[in-house]
């Protein structure tokens, strides 16, 4: 479409000049094909030289030392995020071990505690059954003694009575054998 | 000057007239062009290639992007083969490309626009080819005019016709160059010689004409660099690979 536009533009163009009164299109005038053919050749010589042995070569360089960098960066970096996600591994087996360790403290600890609670407990326990026996003991002596005591002393106190009253004295054993037959009958409503 | 738009296009000798054997090789205003476009594209490869940075700069951004593109479009077209033709299809669309760019410029000529440059340069192309298709693969080579896949009785006809075709190769891309540059700039003339004659009051009209014309302009001189080596890029491409 643009080229056959621009093609009826060329013709017109052409046309136009062909009715004008100077010489149609330069292009067409020999004179300096041999000049222009030259100095093309010459000029695209040079320049392909140039290009080819010097500034292609340099951009092509260039440009595989940009991929070559891109590409030992991205090793690099997958190299590293291999490392550090092991890492992460490494640090995350080290707490999880850490975890159970203290659990493990923490029940063995508590196991300790109990057990020495638990003995601390019975010897306590005994102690204080020892020390109840022991009370329980004294109490009884104690109530043995008082007894004893009190039959002396109404034993004293009924002889010195008899005494008293009838002037007598009394055989010391049948006053002792009264007093506990006395006792023994009424030892219940006291004790 | 501006009466005739086709005066742009005529070349005068710079300088002493030079001669050699008769034939008359004066250093022309079109000469001039020719080496001001290569000098352009050498000094802006030169300031491309100065540093070679990791990251860079515009300049060396720019000749990176014509590098590869012109890369890309070889390998798209003819294939891993054509790598040794690379800086010659480089050179030749920089050097199309920026003939046609530095002939947008006011005042200045278009080396493109003449059909004896662009004929050189297609008949150069189709030479070159000619000799690598026959290097590459001796007589076998004339299988090109023989497509595959076409009846025996049209064979004859076809052959004849692709013949013809490939002989017209160098005349139908260095007339498609240069009747494109030189319709874009006639064109351009006739429309800004409009805005004179019509003066200040029915001038406009031809002068927005003229401004998108440029723009178009600049789009066909680009265009038509990249038609003029994607072209060579798929001459080379059936000189390379026999079979397509």
């Amino acid at each position: 479409m643009n080229k056959s536009f621009s093609f009826i533009i060329a013709l017109l163009a052409i046309r136009n000049n062909l009715f004008a009164a100077e010489a149609g299109m330069p292009q067409l005038d020999p004179k300096y094909w041999a000049s222009q053919a030259f100095w093309l050749i010459l000029v695209f010589t040079v320049l392909y030289i140039s290009t080819a042995k010097f500034y292609l070569p340099k951009i092509k360089n260039n440009l595989d030392d940009r991929e070559n960098k891109i590409k030992n960066d991205l090793d690099d970096a997958n190299k590293f995020q291999e490392l550090s996600e092991s890492k992460l591994k490494k640090y995350e087996k080290i707490l999880e071990d850490a975890k159970k360790e203290v659990v493990k403290i923490h029940i063995e600890s508590k196991n300790l505690l109990d057990k020495d609670i638990q003995i601390k407990k019975e010897i306590i326990e005994k102690e204080i059954e020892k020390e109840i026996l022991k009370a329980q003991k004294e109490i009884s002596d104690l109530k043995k003694n008082s007894i004893s005591d009190i039959q002396k002393i109404s034993e004293n106190i009924a002889s010195n009575i008899i005494e008293t009253i009838s002037g007598d004295k009394l055989n010391e054993s049948s006053i002792k054998a009264a007093v506990e037959d006395i006792s023994k009958k009424n030892l219940g409503k006291y004790l | 000057m501006a009466s005739n738009p086709m005066q742009q296009f005529s070349v005068h000798k710079i300088g002493p007239e030079i001669k050699i054997a008769g034939i008359d090789l004066s250093f022309t205003n079109a000469s001039l062009f020719m080496v001001i476009s290569a000098s352009i594209i050498l000094l802006f490869l030169f300031f491309g290639t100065k540093e070679k940075k990791i990251v860079p700069d515009k300049i060396q951004l720019i000749s990176e992007m014509f590098y590869t593109f012109v890369a890309k479009m070889i390998s798209d077209t003819a294939g891993s083969k054509a790598k040794p033709y690379f800086p010659f299809i480089f050179s030749l669309f920089m050097f199309v490309l920026f003939c046609n760019m530095v002939g947008m410029l006011p005042y200045a000529f278009t080396v493109t626009s003449h059909i004896i440059v662009t004929l050189i340069m297609a008949l150069f192309i189709f030479v070159a080819v000619t000799i690598i298709g026959f290097a590459k693969h001796g007589f076998k080579y004339l299988s090109i005019f023989i497509p595959s896949g076409v009846p025996t009785v049209l064979l004859p006809l076809i052959t004849v016709i692709e013949i013809i075709s490939y002989l017209s190769r160098p005349v139908s891309l260095s007339v498609r160059l240069f009747a494109n540059m030189m319709a874009g700039h006639t064109m351009l003339k006739v429309f800004g010689g409009f805005v004179i004659s019509l003066g200040l009051l029915g001038g406009w009209l031809p002068l927005g004409f003229s401004i998108a014309l440029t723009g178009l302009e600049i789009l066909v001189a680009f265009l038509q660099a990249y038609v003029f080596a994607i072209l060579t890029c798929i001459y080379l491409n059936d000189a390379l690979n026999l079979h397509h």
